[in-house]
């Protein structure tokens, strides 16, 4: 358990060296710089001024988006997809150098890849358009008419539309009545509505109007087609048809440029490696010859820098300075293996205070033990370990990724160990004695295992806080906040205890003296420090109520327990005949997978939730800045 | 009208706790579960990658449906709904077994609604920062709290409370 220590280390050099020596650091990949602006104001740093690659920095983000683009567009028409990612490639110098001044190859990837995305926008409004216009011709697909001859002359007008289905009847009638100059033909009709062909004389045309605007006709206009409605939809038909192949034309064209995706990926990364680096110099200062740079790094690595920048040139000055006092270095940890996983969990809260104390060492016995209480079931435990260990094994995922499944292994295990202390195997599927106690039988004592449990976790977190305050040279604070609460809460309990009960009542009247004398030792007045030291003893509740909060690990490993049993005497009705073996056999896994998905959710929430909210309540202090060097970063490339 | 409700009450009041228990808290669950489901579609919306972390979310107020569930199966057991015949109860073991449920059905109830209230919060955190999921989770898991307590109660009352 350790927060690595950091020094700030300042690089002066010509600027001539630039960029090979943000090169060598790159690869080094141990330094975190900080951006020098903030301190430029200062005095000692009057003669210098903000540095800036930003022309090439433009640049580069600009190949960058359309090297992004063309991959985002191949990995469309890439059928082997993500699951077949090979292997990390190997790039050699010179051919780096040839991947970055690739630019005329990589336009024309580009280029083509944009072509054929526009072309096939365009391919499928056009599509849009036909099906629209084949839908809105299909009603008229029997009228035997042309639609250039529907139209007015001189003494006749034909007009096609439709009317809502509820009022044809009535508006064929009023149609009618009109007299024998008027024509009315129904050409089909759907649910919604009937369309129909009206001819009549001109004279007829106000009359007709009215009747229309009654019943709410509405025109169909296709002005612009010729011959009819059968033709049209036969024509366009066609045409959706070459469409189709046209579609099919591109996407083999697409998939011809899949041939460019490993090539692609490797421009990315280099683009992202040199825009990283021409990035970076927008934290530096610079003089006419020379640059400043700043940056924290741990400790064991100075050295290693020292060399680096040898490396690259002689004329250089390198001064490493412990942090000033109030200056907040980014937060490393390092830790045993085994201990990484429980790095997730504090992560997701607030990585430490670079003074603080990194807890994961601490904490991780607790998290797997509670994780094991909530889940409790000995079969879930063998899936959970071993599921996770094959996924550790064939994925072998890094990362945070990484953590969370070796934190669910050990959770695991420690659920198998609990399982056959309380006797849960499957719920009551096998029948093997528990080994300590079944908490169904025994639910008095499990309660007191948990508050137990709860006693002991608090403990330490408050044993952490005296642990701090002596460390920080407050020794006088460790004993007046939690020398005296110590032995408060001692003394109560073994109050409760007969043959312990007159230590346990002289215990808790020191402690309690000595907090009412001492709590409230920061204020002057002496009646405010006895009344706020008198107050502190309110915290006695805050305490009852954390620890009663660890009955949660009865309740959800009783949870686990009731659901599994439900799941087996359901399943167990089933039996009898071959075929309801075979839906017991089907309904025991899905009861019981769903059983387990459900409470490690469960359990890995309320477990983080008893160290987030109880333990580092007690004494941790997050709040810390990650350590980010300044570093390749691929995903393609193999890395030397 | 008395000489039914002697014969029959207790096992009505039993059938009716556990009603409760397994109906409140599902209801509560439904609405919670419901609720986190809406604001998880509009993150994913925005963002497909994201259905993983917000289907955990929606998991959370979904739990007090399952305990309420267990109380329920608790009832069940107790009174041989799985067994060859019915349990005869006395009135005043049935009203026993009705209030242990009432804290399962009813704190399961709010506290769903709540949890699903915050669940639909942390959705909008994943929505705008992925990687602090966690956070979302334990607001909301800091409601649910007080559902594993009432479960806790509820299923001390009946173990202990009703002898049969």
């Amino acid at each position: 358990m350790a927060i690595v220590k950091m020094k700030k280390a300042h690089i002066i050099a010509l600027q001539s060296e630039k960029q090979n020596l943000i090169k060598m650091l790159q690869k080094f990949g141990g330094l975190h710089v900080i951006n020098i602006e903030e301190q430029i104001t200062e005095e000692k740093y009057l003669e210098l001024t903000a540095d800036s690659d930003n022309a090439n920095v433009s640049q580069l983000e600009a190949r960058l988006s359309q090297v992004k683009y063309s991959l985002d567009f191949i990995n469309k028409y890439d059928k082997a997809k993500k699951s077949s990612q090979k292997a990390r490639l190997h790039v050699s110098d010179s051919e780096y150098m040839e991947y970055i001044n690739s630019n005329e190859e990589l336009d024309a990837i580009f280029n083509q890849c944009k072509e054929i995305d526009l072309k096939n926008t365009e391919l499928k409004n056009r599509e849009t358009k036909l099906t629209n216009l084949i839908q809105l011709l299909q009603p008229w697909n029997s009228l035997e008419s042309n639609f250039q001859d529907i139209k007015t002359s001189r003494n006749t007008v034909a007009v096609i539309g439709y009317v809502s289905s509820v009022y044809a009847e009535d508006f064929k009638r009023d149609f009618l009545i009109t007299g024998e100059l008027a024509y009315y033909e129904e050409v089909s009709n759907d649910k919604e509505n009937t369309y129909i062909l009206l001819v009549f004389h001109r004279d007829l045309e106000e009359q007709i109007t009215q009747i229309q605007k009654q019943f709410g006709w509405s025109k169909s206009g296709f002005t612009d087609l010729i011959g009819s409605a059968r033709e049209n939809i036969v024509k366009l038909d066609a045409e959706a048809k070459e469409l189709q192949h046209d579609k099919e034309v591109l996407a083999t064209k697409a998939e011809q440029l899949v041939k460019h995706k490993s090539q692609l990926g490797i421009m990315q990364d280099i683009f992202t490696i040199e825009r990283d680096k021409a990035s970076i110099v927008s934290n530096f200062g610079k003089t006419e010859k020379t640059f400043v740079l700043s940056g924290w790094i741990p400790v064991k690595y100075a050295e290693k820098l020292e060399e680096v920048i040898k490396s690259v040139t002689q004329s250089y000055v390198l001064d490493l300075e412990d942090p000033a006092d109030g200056e907040e270095p980014p937060v490393m940890l390092q830790n045993a293996a085994i201990v990484k996983p429980a790095e997730f969990v504090t992560e997701q809260y607030s990585l430490p205070h670079p003074y603080g104390i990194d807890p994961n060492a601490i904490m991780l016995p607790f998290y797997v033990i509670f994780f094991g209480m909530m889940v409790s079931d000995a079969v879930y435990g063998i899936v959970l370990a071993v599921a996770t260990a094959i996924a550790l094994i064939v994925m072998k995922p890094e990362g945070g990724l990484k953590k969370i499944l070796g934190l669910i292994f050990m959770g695991g295990l420690s659920t198998l160990f609990w399982g056959a202390l309380f006797g849960g195997w499957a719920g009551d599927l096998i029948k093997i004695r528990p080994l300590m106690f079944n908490p169904l039988d025994d639910p008095m004592k499990m309660l007191g295992l948990c508050l137990a449990m709860g006693v002991v976790h608090l403990f330490v977190g408050i044993g952490l806080q005296a642990y701090k305050n002596i460390r920080n040279g407050n020794v006088m604070d460790a004993i007046y906040d939690q020398g005296f609460w110590f032995t408060l809460i001692i003394g109560i309990m073994l109050l409760f205890l007969p043959s312990t009960a007159v230590v346990g009542k002289y215990m808790a009247i020191i402690g309690a003296a000595g907090m009412v004398l001492f709590a409230g030792r920061s204020k002057k007045n002496i009646v405010m420090r006895l009344l706020s030291g008198v107050l502190s003893l309110y915290g006695l509740t805050g305490f009852l109520g954390d620890v009663l909060s660890y009955l949660r690990l009865f309740a959800l490993g009783l949870a686990t327990g009731v659901i599994a049993t439900v799941v087996n005497s359901m399943a167990l009705m089933l039996k009898g005949s071959v075929v309801g073996y075979i839906f017991m056999v089907i309904f025991l896994i899905f009861g019981h997978v769903f059983n387990i998905a459900i409470n490690t959710l469960g359990a890995y929430v309320h477990s983080s939730r008893l160290q987030y909210v109880e333990f580092f309540g007690k004494f941790y202090e997050g709040e810390g800045k990650a350590f980010k060097p300044f570093t390749v970063k691929t995903k393609y490339i193999k890395q030397q | 009208m008395t000489d039914f409700m002697n014969a029959n009450g207790g096992l009505i009041l039993a059938f009716l706790g556990s009603a409760i228990s397994v109906g409140f808290a599902g209801w509560g669950s439904v609405i919670g579960v419901g609720m986190t489901g809406v604001a998880a579609s509009g993150v994913v919306t925005e963002d497909p990658s994201n259905f993983g972390k917000t289907l955990l979310l929606q998991a959370l107020p979904g739990t007090q449906g399952i305990y309420g569930l267990l109380i329920g199966f608790i009832v069940w057991l107790k009174i041989g709904v799985f067994g060859d015949a019915l349990v005869s109860l006395t009135l005043q073991q049935g009203w026993v077994i009705l209030f242990a449920c009432i804290p399962m059905g009813l704190v399961g109830f709010t506290s769903a609604i709540y949890q699903g209230k915050a669940a639909a919060a942390g959705c909008a955190i994943v929505a705008k920062r992925p990687e602090e999921l966690s956070k979302g989770m334990v607001f909301a898991a800091m409601v649910e709290t007080y559902a594993v307590l009432a479960l806790l109660a509820s299923f001390l009352m009946l173990w202990f409370g009703v002898k049969l």
